[in-house]
């Protein structure tokens, strides 16, 4: 199991990866920082780009229903979502 | 072949362009007007697509040439066709004195885009994540820019060009459809103004995949590859890729704001070849010189007032010879005026045929014939010879694509 | 957006279609009126990995017994046929059907093939790459990718046939088919050529069947267009072609017109690359360049086939774009979704919904949907109240107009108003 600490970080990582935002560092990303709309003006194809990356960066699967606003609204709340799905 | 030589005219005022010559009319002028061989890249042969024999060179554009057309933030998405196709689209606007125009109210505007293979890294890129990693593994990203109208729908999302959005998929005959449904367009009132074009990569798997179906010239005793359009000695062109954007608008709307045009769009058309098999040309020139003559007769266009041919010639055994044979047929045993062959020069995709066809009717100078040394009986052509030529007044285009789609286009020289 | 259209009317004179219903308009149009499904289990590819498992398969192997009958017979017995990818098969299948309705006989001098196409022969591809990729060299087969070009269903078309007139493929993702009739409709009142093939043709493939679960956009149930609870797309497959004719030419040489085609529209959101514009401006754009073409007010639109993909976010833009162009009215006009039934054929959805579109003017009823009681969400979406037809075909004596729509990826827009040709041929003599 991944510790819980390091998966902000990792998620940081995984959004500037898979994104392809060229020029952000990581750790420029707040954690309580809104992602989409006003914040890092990501859309729902970037929702959805970001579903696969994590799938597979922590072998988890994210069903449809479950992509809302709220789990994806900030590196915190993703982070409690995966903590979640991810311990034992 | 539809014609429009009467009221309104419509005429071409902007052209971006991107290819291994480089960025912009310019960049393309002088590689016309020279015919030196542009610098080949070495196609990427990693990924094992590539017969040991087979041809190692492709006509690549540099990366860099689209980063100052495109901020970071629209970039980061796109495929190579849809970055290669909004840069073009802005070079052209700026070309044509549009740029930031903030006109009221904003004319409809629409586009119309060929592309033979469409993102095909991008549907590469997807097919190998599907069948390699699973279906789950399948980027967003990849899928949404992996559709063949991915260049076209990004113009429009650039350009807030909300008319009509067509893509052709007509292989090698793509750029003069397009361009011909782009004045179309304007001709029924669809759109006030239209963004028309030709846009496509070059990807290793392509360039193996167009080198195993023979369409590919392989290196001679010097270790380069040479097209050799209409010469005895040809054996199939020089893949490339890049774009053409044109801005088509009336000659009115032009003149009203003092914009200065290239050409006059004076007539297109269209034809096919029953006889061609699925990747390659028939033998149906007869049929299809009969088709282009009697296009013309329905555009009023006076064959013998043709004083130029740009030919799509690009070196193809089957494809110059079927060209040339059209081309004799529908003169009728009169000499051709003088033909010119720039994918001897531009290769083979891309957009350098379509902006070298703008570029003849705008009077720019052509080198002699790139890769010809000896005419072939068989095809009775002789390309330009280099010498001085006066400027046309009428130029015909032609192209005839593999699978049987042939396409023309008269351009006019722009009015003084 | 005034434009003349020359007097020149456009008949249907032919049509013909290969779907998840059969091979042959006969099969689709029982199965449209008994608002049958054709959406379910698949077998054409190993799905097990990909996130959903249904689709409306073309049967390939039992074609024979589906409405294929004598004509699928002939074809398969023509050497060229071995050739063909599916998306082709389908395509040359639907074109000599509708040939054959029109009166008409190959080879075509002079007539031109307006095609639309997403994907071509990929699922011939895949296979390729599947043996290339996973070093079975000697199993991958360079016919398997020749078959790929998006321009080959067309082009197959128009050598099977013999056309020698235009041939152009159009490529517009899931607008592709309706904007290739609007083409040819064009080619036709221009007088370019005196009969045009326009229609489409798409196979299932692995690309576009996981590409859009990767954007979350397919039902794992069946596809429910404008109902509570829906959640996307089903895939369909197959093609459809309209023969398309001056209609005193049709008249003249004493053949039926099934139909007019009176107009096309198309616009262009330029808003995003997959969502559509929610507004749904673009698409009344379309629809009010539709009708303006075609010299129609939307008070004669007596039906609507739309577009109705199932994903919430479209069909909500798409009854935007209704109440835009028709007010009052869009919560009342008879509204059917053919995607409901066939799936979404992507790159000929356009065509083979216009094939529907003009049986309903035919036969004077318009085809429902399946009302699937044991899906969630049996009734209309109260954000979206259209007049869903549901289970039994709603008899529409006296229609005169009927409008459908075609919203794609890229904002890509489209609309086609057919109209009676009993009206056109009382109105003629």
């Amino acid at each position: 199991m991944p510790e819980a600490s390091a998966i902000p970080s990792r998620i940081k990582r995984l959004i500037v990866d898979s994104l392809h935002l060229e020029g952000m560092k990581p750790e420029m990303i707040e954690d309580e920082a809104p992602l989409f709309g006003e914040g890092l003006g990501l859309d729902s194809v970037d929702a959805l780009e970001l579903v696969v990356a994590l799938e597979k960066e922590f072998g988890i699967k994210i069903k449809s229903q479950e992509l809302g606003r709220e789990v994806f609204s900030s590196v915190s709340s993703l982070s409690q979502f995966i903590e979640a799905r991810t311990s034992p | 072949m539809t014609s429009i030589t009467a009221s309104p005219g419509i005429v071409v005022t902007g052209l971006g362009t991107i290819g291994a010559y480089g960025s912009g009319a310019e960049s393309l002028r002088r590689a016309l007007a020279s015919s030196a061989p542009l610098t080949a890249s070495e196609v990427d042969r990693s990924s094992g697509y590539h017969l040991a024999r087979a041809s190692r060179q492709a006509l690549l554009v540099d990366p860099a040439l689209v980063r100052e057309w495109l901020s970071p933030a629209e970039a980061r998405r796109m495929s190579p066709p849809s970055k290669l196709a909004v840069a073009a689209s802005r070079m052209a606007l700026r070309c044509a004195g549009l740029e930031g125009a903030a006109e009221e109210p904003a004319p409809v505007a629409g586009v119309a885009l060929s592309t033979a293979f469409g993102p095909s890294s991008f549907s590469e890129g997807l097919l190998r994540q599907i069948l390699l990693e699973g279906p789950e593994a399948a980027s967003p990203f990849l899928f949404t820019e992996s559709v063949a109208n991915a260049p076209a729908a990004q113009i429009a999302i650039a350009s807030k060009a909300r008319g009509p959005s067509i893509t052709l998929c007509q292989r090698e005959a793509g750029a003069l459809l397009a361009v011909g449904q782009g004045a179309a367009d304007l001709a029924s009132g669809r759109a006030a103004r239209a963004l028309a074009g030709s846009v496509d990569e070059m990807t290793p798997l392509l360039h193996a995949l167009l080198d195993r179906f023979g369409a590919v010239t392989r290196s001679g005793v010097d270790g380069r590859e040479q097209a050799r359009p209409f010469d005895r000695r040809r054996s199939g062109f020089v893949a490339a890729e890049g774009v053409t954007l044109l801005v088509l608008e009336s000659d009115a709307a032009a003149r009203g704001r003092g914009a200065t045009s290239l050409a006059r769009i004076l007539g297109w058309g269209s034809a096919f070849d029953p006889t061609a098999p699925a990747i390659g040309w028939g033998t149906g020139h007869a049929s299809l010189g009969r088709a282009l003559r009697k296009s013309l007769d329905r555009a009023g266009i006076d064959l013998a007032a043709i004083d130029r041919i740009v030919a799509g010639a690009s070196g193809s055994v089957g494809g110059d010879r079927l060209e040339a044979l059209m081309l004799r047929e529908a003169w009728g045993g009169a000499a051709l005026p003088p033909v010119l062959a720039p994918k001897g020069v531009t290769g083979e995709y891309g957009g350098g045929f379509l902006g070298a066809v703008v570029l003849a009717a705008s009077g720019a100078t052509f080198g002699p014939a790139a890769g010809f040394a000896e005419m072939d009986p068989d095809l009775g052509v002789v390309p330009h010879d280099g010498s001085p030529l006066p400027a046309p007044s009428l130029v015909l285009a032609t192209s005839v694509a593999a699978g049987g789609a042939a396409s023309w286009l008269v351009l006019g020289a722009p009015r003084p | 957006m005034k434009r003349e259209t020359g007097g020149r009317r456009v008949a249907v004179s032919g049509v013909g279609a290969v779907c998840g219903l059969g091979w042959g308009v006969a099969p689709l149009w029982e199965g449209l009126r008994a608002g049958t499904s054709a959406i379910g289990p698949f077998k054409r590819f190993d799905h097990s990995a990909h996130r959903t498992h249904l689709a409306a398969e073309v049967a390939v192997e039992t074609a024979g017994e589906t409405g294929g009958g004598p004509l699928l017979e002939r074809l398969g017995a023509d050497p060229r046929w071995e050739r063909l990818s599916l998306a082709d098969r389908f395509a040359v299948f639907s074109a000599v059907e509708a040939l054959a309705q029109s009166g008409l006989a190959a080879p075509l001098t002079g007539a031109g093939v307006f095609f639309g196409s997403s994907t071509g022969g990929m699922f011939e591809s895949e296979r390729f790459f599947s043996a290339f990729l996973r070093g079975r060299r000697r199993q991958a087969h360079l016919r398997d990718l020749a078959a790929q070009q998006v321009n080959a269903p067309g082009d197959a078309v128009a050598r099977w046939l013999g056309a020698t007139g235009p041939v152009r493929t159009i490529s517009s993702a899931c607008s592709s088919g309706a904007l290739a009739l609007g083409a040819a409709l064009e080619a036709i009142r221009s007088g370019e050529v005196d009969v045009a093939i326009a229609g489409g043709s798409d196979s299932l493939c692995q690309l576009t069947y996981a590409g859009f679960n990767a954007l979350r956009s397919v039902d794992e149930g069946p596809c429910r267009p404008f109902r509570s609870g829906r959640e996307g797309m089903s895939f369909g497959e197959g093609a459809a072609v309209l023969i398309l004719e001056p209609l005193e030419r049709v008249l003249a040489r004493g053949a039926e017109p099934l139909a007019v085609l009176a107009g096309a529209g198309s616009a262009c959101d330029a808003h995003h690359m997959t969502a559509p514009d929610p507004s749904g401006t673009g698409a009344a754009a379309a629809i009010e360049a539709a009708l303006a073409d075609a010299g129609l007010p939307a008070a004669e639109i007596g039906f609507v086939n739309a577009h109705g993909t199932g994903t919430p976010l479209n069909d909500a833009a798409e009854w935007n774009a209704l109440r835009s162009v028709f007010g009052e009215r869009a919560g009342e006009i008879p509204l059917s979704a053919t995607k409901a039934l066939l799936g979404h054929l992507l790159g000929s959805s356009g065509a083979i919904e216009a094939v529907a579109t003009v049986l309903c003017l035919l036969h004077g009823e318009l085809h429902p949907v399946p009302s699937i009681p044991s899906c969630e969400g049996a009734g209309v979406d109260p954000a979206s109240p259209v007049a869903l037809v549901m289970d039994r075909p709603l008899p529409l004596p006296g229609v005169r107009a009927a409008l459908s729509t075609s919203l794609a990826f890229g904002g890509s827009n489209a609309a086609l108003i057919f109209s009676q040709a009993g009206k056109a041929r009382a109105g003629k003599t």
